[in-house]
């Protein structure tokens, strides 16, 4: 596409396809995939369609160059670690960027035999069983993940992800890429957006996650017992603090409307979450009665003092402090816990700028973003500033559909137009001129077509002060004709653009299977992992092989195996029908990449051990006869020998 | 993967085979053996393995003792218990692993002065020995340590003498496995030595580093020696080229924080020094368009990285996969494009960045014919400059490279024999003054330097220092001409580097008479035999072939010497067997009585034919005689010669080298200057001219005027310069 087209796109095309959503849209973008419908445009058209593209505004100076080749040769690495969210996969995905190779899956939510989460013991604890030792929950929809911080960038120690479906947030560990934690999270349903922070809002010394932000979409009854169930005013969506250490609930806070997405402050002081429905209506038309919606920002350090000072409610069981956050208990700014800055209705995305002063929600419904000035909301929590919708810099119109924004570093927004099925590439301070009056300024930079309906976005190292502007991934949500077909389920199409230049360049399209959501792109500099594990990390280890052997208590039976290529170190052992046998296997091979598998036939079990890991399984014996227990990943020479005989005696 | 498991079910398949074909003991007696608990653990470990066999004689052993442990062994001397020597088990000292990733369980013995005694596997896992290596290259391989001193540099690959190196010959196809090995041998056989008193222990104190905020780009490391460059050629690996080199390497030493920084950025620099523990140490390596990789793939099942490793002094580092961590990139401006790159951490003790250290490189060398890959070592020294550490470089007292110490050491041999060749040299020089001295009938004055010479040349030169140049040098000086040239190599032999230097010297200025006729040693006792037989009576059973004959077979030694030169090129190995046909080895260096008896008859059968012959095998077979007889046609000063001479007989008559021809030219070839016709020359009762115009002048009553420069005696009537008066110098 060359400048006169989009020239034309701009000035022609876009008045053209909102003539349409004011007419017609309804059915269409229903159709189209969004779970929403629309009423109408809503906000004053006071912009006219945005500056032509092409006319780069002197702020926004052009990168050096392009970034290097998306092509590895044969042993080349990867520049970036792609930490991508699996959707109702419930797992985790690790890409390679540029290259966006899959490198590994990572379960979290969601049982996997390979690795036997879900089978063994241990993984059955971070995931949670019933009484009857069974999983609690085995699906799961995962959307956003976000990895902690230090110093403003990435420290290379956790992602969290969550899981829509049942509430629920997991922390994976960046050094073994390995689910350690699930919390449930109380009170709430459709838990969706979520954030660490990068710093304690009070505490300097503290300059990296301590906390992490989870925004939830439903509004459910509090408690959700039963009981007011039929008074839909009365349902509430909350707002959730976890620790990043200990993976427990902070604190909640009850608000007015819904949780979107989150995001949180550079200086630790602020987390914000864009909300829909803050109507309160319980239909997608209640949803889009009132004239605005809002981004909400929490004062972090007052809403602390305020659990500390007893100042909460707990429902039903729950034990979690969950503070008042409401516009009507809110309404002195001097003290107030949260701050509603009114945003064009049905906003979709907040995201923060790596100069660490913008927050920018965008419109979704309305053409547009809108820029918010962290230090006018502090000021509002000061006191200074008079009315909080003035803390809005910018509201600017970019296209049909704006969902998310990405950064390059270089002062320069990518935000994505579902409708539009566009990238646009805008400069925020030229933005925030126009805003002003300046209607000379130009800030529109480019425009790209990406295939197709782009949901999420993100660019290299794009939240954090080290966003350095070479690549930017783009998750669209249909691929349509853009892979050989494979049955009606099409992968979605993870496209990546080049975006080292003032023009964006399309490079690449790369099919996942759907589907996820949103993702990051990390420095592989920030991520240290470990080859092997240490013996000591898991206090059943079975350190010398002279331990194995069949240990009977009752008809509890615990087995102790060691796995040392090509051999468990019992050739058999025997169990008694009926026995409950727990099996401990510890791999002493202490070789990177040197993983063994482990399966016994008939009894639907199998895991790995990695090099000196530790697992155990559980399970009733409750078929005579021999099994023969092997190893089931590629090990050694003689994998296809290592082996050991399971005999259940009648 | 599914290659892999195919192959294994091969290997797998292949393994039962074996086993169904042959018996289990022979095909595998160690491997993956059962060993018995106590082995590892009870203070008796003597009870559980078989120590004797490693250390041939003892009768008791000690129980474990000292750290990391090791046991006495003891023999019985007259009824008293006397310490012998010393056994380990490796897998007490270290746990390198091998190509399996498991150690092989080695029992080490070793006596009180350090020298390996017997080496014995308890156990390996290594598959490679069960499925296609036989287990008993491994016990050969063990045998080459068998002698050899612990303190010794001792490495797979070539010797390289010049560097106090000792080569070992590795297995081919088992290169993890042989250089774990070694590193199991040296670190255990090191480790208990230093315990007991036999090595010093080595402490190099670790090296601090100033503070600075420069960053040096890569023109500028490479400037001060930060990183330092290795590069292998193909042709020194026996490959062809192809324009690139085999291997192209830059490394350095990154705990030093500015270099550190400067190849790794800040980030890198502190992520990797975060984790490091305390004297660990990292090191980068980058290759760029080499021929091969420098990691290949040994470290994949957990062995060790089979084509880098890091020596400082006499202690050796490998790498195995968990000492690897990624390098990103460097960010150093200027830096080259590579497509290979690691970190590798040196974990093992004692290492100091503060001391100098080697990259080693071991590649594989294919010989063209045979395909056979031997193992060649390159290695390149890293020393980080006095600005990087603080308090500067510390003195590092280098151990003299070999051939100094043997210089130092052979000071006296070295005087005497310099000695011995300017007295003889300053004799011939002074020929003119000697042979006046003499006549026909007493040599004397000539001889007392030639047989004294003879003397101890034979004596000393010969038998005692065993510095007899021989044709294998010379053959090694083209070669070195043609390929490589390495002083070291020629240094290592003082005696011989200056003999040959004195050869050199005196062929192109006298020709090679000098050397054959009065300072070789097989030379000078082949004569010394004909003149012994002359003394005492055997004279008449004296001969010289004939002249026509003589001419003929002159010839056979240039053809001797150009065989040997040809086959040098094919093989020096052959060309250094074939060099026997000088008997110099058999007489000198290793006695008449010491070799087998082909050499002893052919070297003594030349000897006894000396006694009836003058030097037949200087004649007809010396190919080192052929070599600088070819030169000595350069010389520049010859022997004087007479108008007369071309009609006269007489000195080519009594010419024990049949040197003269028919028309009196002496062949400088030939000629082994042994000064008889020059003593005739100036003779005026030998010499016919000579003798003629004395007696003319007799009888005229005539003076006898003294002999002049050019074998006159002095005319009495001036004449006019004319032809008759030109001395001739053939």
């Amino acid at each position: 596409m060359n400048t006169q087209d989009i020239k034309q796109n701009d000035q022609d095309m876009v008045p053209g396809r909102r003539k349409f959503l004011n007419t017609a849209a309804l059915a269409g973008l229903t159709g189209a995939g969004l779970s929403v419908g629309l009423s109408s445009c809503k906000q004053e058209a006071t912009a006219p369609a945005a500056a032509s593209a092409g006319a780069a505004p002197a702020a926004a100076p052009a990168a050096a160059g392009h970034a290097s080749s998306v092509h590895l040769a044969p042993g080349q690495l990867d520049e970036y670690y792609g930490i991508w969210s699996g959707g109702h996969t419930g797992d985790m995905r690790i890409l390679g960027i540029p290259s966006g190779r899959e490198i590994t899956r990572v379960p979290v939510f969601n049982p996997d035999p390979l690795i036997g989460w879900g089978i063994t013991n241990e993984s059955k604890a971070i995931m949670g069983t019933k009484a009857d030792g069974s999983l609690r929950y085995t699906v799961a929809d995962t959307h956003h993940t976000h990895a902690s911080y230090k110093n403003g960038t990435y420290d290379g120690k956790y992602a969290w992800i969550n899981d829509k479906i049942n509430g629920r947030i997991a922390r994976v560990k960046l050094d073994t890429f390995e689910c350690d934690r699930i919390t449930e999270i109380p009170n709430i349903q459709g838990f969706h957006g979520i954030f660490p922070d990068k710093a304690d809002p009070v505490d300097p010394a503290i300059n990296y996650t301590t906390r992490v932000f989870a925004g939830a979409e439903f509004s459910i009854p509090l408690p959700n017992d039963g009981s007011h169930m039929d008074d839909t005013s009365k349902y509430r969506s909350l707002f959730t603090c976890l620790d990043a250490e200990t993976m427990a609930i902070r604190w909640q806070a009850l608000i007015d409307g819904n949780c979107d997405l989150v995001a949180s402050s550079f200086d630790g002081k602020l987390a914000a979450t864009n909300q829909y429905n803050t109507e309160m209506g319980a239909k997608y038309e209640d949803m889009m009665s009132a004239e605005k919606d809002a981004c909400t920002f929490f004062h972090i350090a007052r809403i602390e003092q305020a659990v500390k000072d007893g100042k909460f409610k707990t429902y039903g069981d729950s034990k979690v402090p969950v503070v008042d956050c409401t516009r009507e208990s809110n309404k002195d700014p001097k003290t107030a816990l949260a701050a509603y800055v009114p945003v064009p209705k049905n906003p979709h995305g907040v995201n923060a700028s790596p100069d660490k002063k913008y927050f920018i929600c965008s419109g979704k419904l309305s053409p547009t973003a809108t820029v918010i000035e962290l230090a006018k909301v502090l000021d509002y929590f000061e006191g200074k500033l008079e009315d909080i919708k003035t803390a809005v810099v910018a509201e600017v119109e970019l296209g049909l559909g704006p969902l998310h924004t990405a950064f390059d570093g270089r002062g320069n927004a990518f935000t994505t137009l579902f409708l539009d099925s566009q990238v646009v590439k805008w400069n925020v301070e030229a933005a925030i001129k126009f805003h002003a009056g300046d209607k000379n300024a130009k800030y529109i930079v480019d425009r790209l077509d990406v295939q197709y309906q782009p949901g999420h976005l993100n660019a290299s190292q794009s939240e954090t002060v080290e966003a350095d502007g070479k690549w930017l991934c783009v998750g669209c949500k249909f691929s349509k004709d853009r892979f050989l077909p494979v049955g009606p389920l099409h992968p979605e199409n993870e496209q990546l653009i080049d975006i080292s230049g003032e023009k964006m360049k399309l490079i690449a399209d790369h099919p996942v299977r759907p589907e996820p959501h949103d993702f990051i792109i990390v420095k592989r500099e920030h991520i240290k992992t470990r080859q092997v594990y240490n013996l000591d990390d898991f206090p059943n280890a079975i350190k010398d092989p002279k331990e194995s052997g069949v240990f009977r208590s009752g008809n509890k039976v615990t087995v102790k195996l060691v796995s040392q290529a090509p051999a468990f170190s019992l050739r058999e052992f025997t169990v008694k029908k009926g026995d409950e046998v727990t099996l401990i296997l510890t791999n002493l091979d202490k070789v990177e990449d040197l993983t063994h598998g482990f399966a016994i036939p008939k009894y639907n079990i199998n895991f790995i051990v990695n090099p000196l890991e530790t697992k155990s399984v559980t399970f009733k014996a409750d078929k005579p006869g021999v099994y023969w227990a092997y190893c089931t990943h590629f090990c050694h020479a003689l994998h296809l020998e290592m082996r050991t005989r399971m005999i259940v005696e009648k | 993967m599914k290659a892999l498991r195919l192959l294994s079910a091969i290997a797998g398949k292949l393994a039962l085979c074996a086993t169904l074909l042959q018996p289990a003991t022979t095909l595998a007696d160690t491997y993956e053996v059962k060993l018995p608990p106590e082995l590892a653990t009870s203070p008796r470990m003597c009870d559980y393995a078989p120590c004797k066999d490693v250390i041939p004689g003892a009768i008791a052993f000690s129980e474990r003792k000292g750290q990391p442990w090791y046991v006495e062994a003891y023999k019985d001397e007259a009824g008293q218990k006397k310490l012998l020597g010393y056994v380990m088990l490796s897998t007490d000292i270290t746990d390198i692993p091998a190509y399996s990733g498991k150690p092989v369980v080695t029992l080490i013995g070793m006596d009180t002065a350090g020298k390996f005694t017997g080496v014995k596997i308890l156990k390996h896992s290594e598959p490679i020995l069960l499925l296609g290596i036989p287990e008993s290259a491994l016990v050969k391989f063990n045998d080459q340590y068998l002698g050899k001193f612990v303190g010794d540099n001792i490495e797979i690959g070539k010797s390289r003498p010049e560097e106090n190196l000792i080569g070992l010959d590795a297995i081919t196809g088992a290169t993890v496995t042989v250089i774990a090995q070694n590193q199991v041998m040296m670190t255990s056989g090191s480790e208990v030595a230093k315990q007991v008193g036999i090595l010093k222990p080595v402490n190099r104190p670790q090296a601090r580093f100033p503070a600075s905020t420069a960053t040096p780009s890569w023109a500028e490391l490479v400037a001060d020696g930060s990183v330092q460059r290795l590069t292998v050629k193909p042709e020194e690996v026996g490959l062809k080229s192809d324009g690139r080199p085999y291997m192209d390497l830059w490394f350095g030493y990154l705990n030093q924080p500015t270099i550190g920084r400067a190849i790794l950025g800040k980030d890198g620099y502190e992520g990797l020094m975060g984790r490091l523990k305390e004297g660990e140490h990292a090191i980068f390596i980058i290759a760029n368009n080499s021929m091969d990789s420098f990691k290949g793939s040994g470290f994949v099942r957990g062995g060790l990285y089979d084509r880098v490793q890091v020596r400082q002094d006499k202690d050796g580092f490998t790498f195995r996969d968990l000492d690897y961590v990624n390098l990103w990139g460097i960010s150093a401006a200027g830096a080259p494009a590579f497509n290979e790159s690691a970190i590798f951490i040196i974990r093992g003790k004692g290492f100091s960045a503060a001391y100098p250290w080697k990259l080693v490189f071991l590649g594989n060398k294919i010989d063209k014919e045979t395909a056979a890959k031997t193992f060649a070592n390159f290695d390149k020294e890293y020393w980080l400059a006095d600005r990087y550490l603080e308090g500067g470089r510390p003195v590092v007292v280098k151990p003299d490279p070999t051939w100094l110490k043997v210089w130092k050491d052979k000071v006296v041999e070295i005087v005497a024999f310099t000695a011995l060749l300017l007295i003889i040299a300053a004799a011939y020089a002074s020929r003119d003054k000697l042979v006046r001295r003499a006549d026909r009938k007493n040599k004397w004055p000539v001889n007392v330097f030639k047989y004294t010479g003879w003397v101890i040349s034979i004596g000393f030169v010969g038998f005692y220092a065993m510095a007899q140049p021989s044709i294998t040098q010379v053959l090694t000086w083209f070669h070195s001409l043609l390929f490589q040239w390495k002083w070291e190599l020629f240094l290592s032999d003082p005696l011989i580097f200056i003999f040959w230097i004195f050869i050199i010297i005196t062929v192109f200025v006298w020709g090679r008479g000098l050397f054959c006729g009065w300072l070789c040693p097989f030379g000078s006792l082949s004569e010394l035999l004909y003149k012994i037989g002359q003394a005492v009576g055997l004279k008449r059973f004296q001969f010289h072939l004939p002249q026509a004959l003589h001419d003929k077979l002159k010839w056979v030694k240039y053809a001797v010497f150009f065989g040997l030169l040809a086959v040098s090129f094919f093989s020096m190995g052959l060309a250094e067997q074939l060099a026997e046909v000088e008997p110099f080895k058999t007489t000198f260096l290793v006695g008449l009585l010491n070799r087998s008896w082909p050499y002893t008859l052919f070297a003594g059968g030349l000897l006894g034919l000396s006694i009836f012959t003058e030097r037949p095998f200087c004649k007809y077979l010396c190919p080192l005689g052929a070599a600088l007889a070819m030169p000595t046609t350069f010389r520049w000063f010859g022997l004087r010669r007479k108008d007369e001479c071309t009609s006269c007989k007489a000195c080519a008559k009594g010419c024990g080298s049949l040197a003269i021809d028919t028309k009196g030219n002496i062949d400088q070839r030939e000629c082994m200057l042994c000064l008889d016709c020059m003593v005739l020359y100036y003779d005026d009762h030998a010499c016919p001219p000579l003798a003629q115009e004395r007696k003319r002048r007799t009888k005229a009553g005539q003076p006898l005027t003294p002999i002049n420069g050019k074998g006159y005696f002095i005319p009495i009537h001036p004449l006019p310069m004319d032809k008759n008066s030109k001395g001739v110098e053939a």
